[in-house]
């Protein structure tokens, strides 16, 4: 079906400008190397079959963080949302993880979702440190207003960062949002933080190539599995 | 008293069971465990389980598995002794047995956490902490490991690197066992030389980071007992005969030991083991220590006797607790990889130890002609040990 | 520190926390009750990051420390991330809400620097 343009033009949000993820790379406890970027908006589509199988776990919360992150996901791609932007963990090409979130504004960060894929890495610990860290270093952002929707991040990353409770609704359903400023943001980076720039040519050519996304069967042993941790 | 032998051992594989209750997992175990001996019936039943009243909310486990697996009207007991419950189960059938009461006895450990998020999971294991002086401080058994840590570092000279190369070489045995939650492979960039291992690995208890600690997990093992005079018209299996068993006790808080550092209850329960088999530390082929926690491998390997005080470490660094070394420690993982469901631990280790003995684990994992093992099972932090040492039997 | 008692065997002089029915030392069932007095030096410690259900702190340093009259016993250590905590320091003892259950503080041996 052609696009409509002259619809579009009413329907699409103005983007105001924002600034690229500087790709980075981390040595996992395994002793793989994860790279982490910014995924391009073609790729979304491939990112969606990842986050599909999701729909359907229960356990850990995943079915409503995948399914948020999925419509989030096509609003991105069907330029329904404003100033989205996805991070994207790969191991030799494979998907492992991504995590979202949208400019609020010039100043306020707007946290999305963070979906680990392989567990038991810290995989989504690495991606939630690289989202702050695009909003407060890169795209220069004041503050990133954050909720958790699941326990595990409820831990992870109110505890974690002694996010500040306030009273400012979330977009994700109006819950009092957290928030990390840039002070919290600098006093933890040490320690939650990490990863090498720049990404040697050969690894993020790998990356880029293509995300590799594993089948459906294969990531719901990951996530829900006997192994899983 | 009566010598007893292990004819039958059964085990599911430990991860999270999400669709197992935990008198599923242990009735699941317990049928593996009879058709291994190729018995149908047995005298008496002795459940191993810690949590089943906290986290199931569900109490005498023990008539529910009997009636579950068509064990009735068999004796059922639960033995609920902390993460030595296990063991404690083990000692209470071998005794059942040794006297000449039963003859033919189930022992069957179980445990479900993963019912709960991880700091509910955390919660329930304190609990085994002093209600008034310890558990009101947010004390965690980590924590009480860590403070343990802490001395016998320096006391010791264990390093970080030491017990680093524990958690590596368990999760490698731990990938190769079929029976193990953990199957991931770590690597001492990733956990310790790297910077990138500030999240990697972050500090849990400090001195003792996130590595140093097993899983949480489900599980069940089991095994089933009979007077060693009846093997040979009970079962076709290898017996593996329990030459000697040890339990012993110490101070309920860390606070009351007069020196932190000393295992007084492994150091015992150690020692009658290998009285009763009239055994020697260096005739042990093979061991299941309950490393809960890197540094209890190596403190618990000085304090039965493997090594001199100090020397544990050393050892693993140089290799000779891996399997193809002296002795190996732990080749099935332990408990850092193949988990830790608190009252499965115990008989899972006799469990491993019985296959090691029969000879029939495949040959990536099997100690070659092993005839000896020896298993220590610690509850509490130390408060409560139990020691086996078994030995293979003629067919 | 009146809050804590601790038992002292009238026999052998072992000083218990907590209560024992019996000497843990000698067995004799007899004992003078005693406070913990003075500094209290620190045995052991560590910072735990993983707290159980009932905590929502990041870490809490827990350690064990004697009193000078010989009393032992653990307790919280107040101290903020990365302070100087080492095996061997004197410490204050207070006694204050060590945590909260149903909004309700819990009162406990807290050990400030």
């Amino acid at each position: 079906m052609a696009v409509d343009m002259e619809l579009e033009a009413v329907l699409r949000p103005p983007e105001a400008p924002q600034a690229p993820y500087p790709p980075k790379v981390i040595t996992l406890a395994n002793g793989k190397r994860l790279v982490v970027r910014e995924a391009r908006r073609e790729e979304v589509p491939t990112l969606l079959e990842a986050v599909h199988p999701t729909l359907f776990i229960h356990k850990d919360y995943y079915d409503i963080v995948g399914a948020r992150l999925y419509a989030e996901l096509l609003g991105w791609y069907t330029h329904r949302t404003q100033n989205e932007f996805c991070l994207v963990g790969q191991i030799e090409g494979l998907l492992v993880g991504m995590v979202n979130s949208r400019m609020y504004n010039a100043k306020t960060g707007m946290s999305l979702h963070t979906l680990a894929i392989d567990r038991g890495l810290r995989v989504g610990a690495h991606l939630f440190a690289a989202k702050m860290e695009h909003h407060i270093e890169y795209l220069g952002q004041d503050e990133v207003l954050i909720v958790a929707e699941s326990p595990i991040g409820f831990r992870r990353w109110m505890i974690e960062y002694g996010l500040e409770p306030t009273d400012i609704p979330h977009e994700l359903g109006g819950a009092p949002s957290y928030r990390l400023t840039r002070e919290l943001y600098f006093k933890s980076k040490p320690r939650l933080v990490v990863g090498d720039r720049p990404v040697p040519q050969e690894l993020l050519d790998e990356a880029l190539r293509e995300i590799v996304v594993a089948d459906e069967d294969a990531i719901r042993e990951k996530i829900a599995g006997l192994k899983g941790r | 008293m009566r010598d007893v032998a292990i004819i039958g051992a059964g085990m599911i594989p430990f991860g999270r069971r999400d669709q197992d209750t935990l008198v599923d997992m242990l009735a699941y175990a317990s049928l593996k465990a009879l058709d291994d001996a190729g018995v149908s019936a047995v005298d008496a039943v002795y459940v191993a389980n810690m949590g089943g009243g906290i986290l199931q909310r569900q109490t005498a486990i023990a008539s529910a598995l009997v009636d579950r697996v068509g064990l009735l009207p068999a004796a059922a007991d639960l033995v609920e002794n902390g993460p030595a419950s296990g063991g404690s189960a083990v000692k209470n059938g071998v005794l059942a047995v040794a006297s000449g009461y039963y003859d033919l006895v189930l022992v069957a450990g179980g445990e479900k956490m993963r019912e709960v998020t991880g700091w509910k999971a955390t919660d329930f294991v304190a609990t085994l902490t002093h209600p008034e002086t310890e558990y009101p401080y947010g004390i965690t058994l980590p924590g009480m490991a860590g403070m343990f840590t802490r001395l016998y570092m320096e006391k010791y000279g264990v390093t970080r690197e030491m017990l680093v190369e524990i958690a590596i070489k368990n999760q490698q045995m731990g990938a190769l066992n079929p029976y193990a939650h953990v199957e991931m492979l770590i690597t001492k960039e990733g956990i310790l030389d790297s910077p990138h291992s500030v999240v990697n690995n972050p500090p849990m208890a400090d001195p003792l980071h996130l590595y140093d600690a097993c899983p949480v997990s489900d599980g069940a093992a089991a095994v089933i007992l009979c007077p060693l005079d009846r093997v040979k018209e009970l079962t076709h299996n290898v017996p593996v005969i329990v030459a000697g068993f040890g339990q012993a006790t110490d101070t309920h808080t860390l606070a009351e030991r007069d020196d932190p550092t000393d295992l007084k209850a492994v150091t015992l329960a150690a020692q009658q083991a290998f009285e009763r088999a009239q055994t020697k530390p260096a005739e042990i082929n093979v061991a299941e220590l309950h490393d809960a926690f890197t540094i209890l491998e190596i403190a618990e390997s000085e304090h039965v006797g493997f090594f001199k005080k100090g020397e544990g470490g050393k050892a693993v660094l140089a290799g000779k607790t891996k399997l193809g070394g002296q002795l190996p420690i732990n080749v099935s993982g332990g408990l850092k990889a193949r988990g830790h469901p608190v009252g499965a631990t115990g008989v899972a280790q006799v469990v491993e130890l019985t296959w090691q003995l029969r000879h029939e684990l495949p040959k990536e994992r099997q100690v070659k002609n092993a005839r000896a093992g020896f298993s220590i099972n610690f509850g509490g932090f130390g408060n409560n040990v139990v020691a086996f040492v078994l030995k293979r039997g003629e067919k | 520190m009146k809050e804590i008692t601790a038992y002292k065997c009238k026999k052998c002089g072992r000083i218990h926390y907590p209560k024992h029915e019996r000497c843990l030392n000698c067995q004799h069932r007899e004992f003078e009750l005693v406070h913990p007095e003075g500094k209290a030096k620190l045995l052991t410690y560590t910072q735990i990051f993983n707290l159980p259900w009932g905590f929502d702190e990041r870490f809490l340093y827990i350690g064990v420390v004697e009193f000078e009259n010989g009393v032992k016993a653990m307790g919280q250590i107040a101290a903020p991330d990365g302070a100087d905590v080492h095996t061997g320091m004197l410490l204050a003892a207070e006694w204050r809400p060590v945590r909260y259950v149903s909004g309700e503080p819990v009162y406990g041996l807290k050990f400030v620097l």
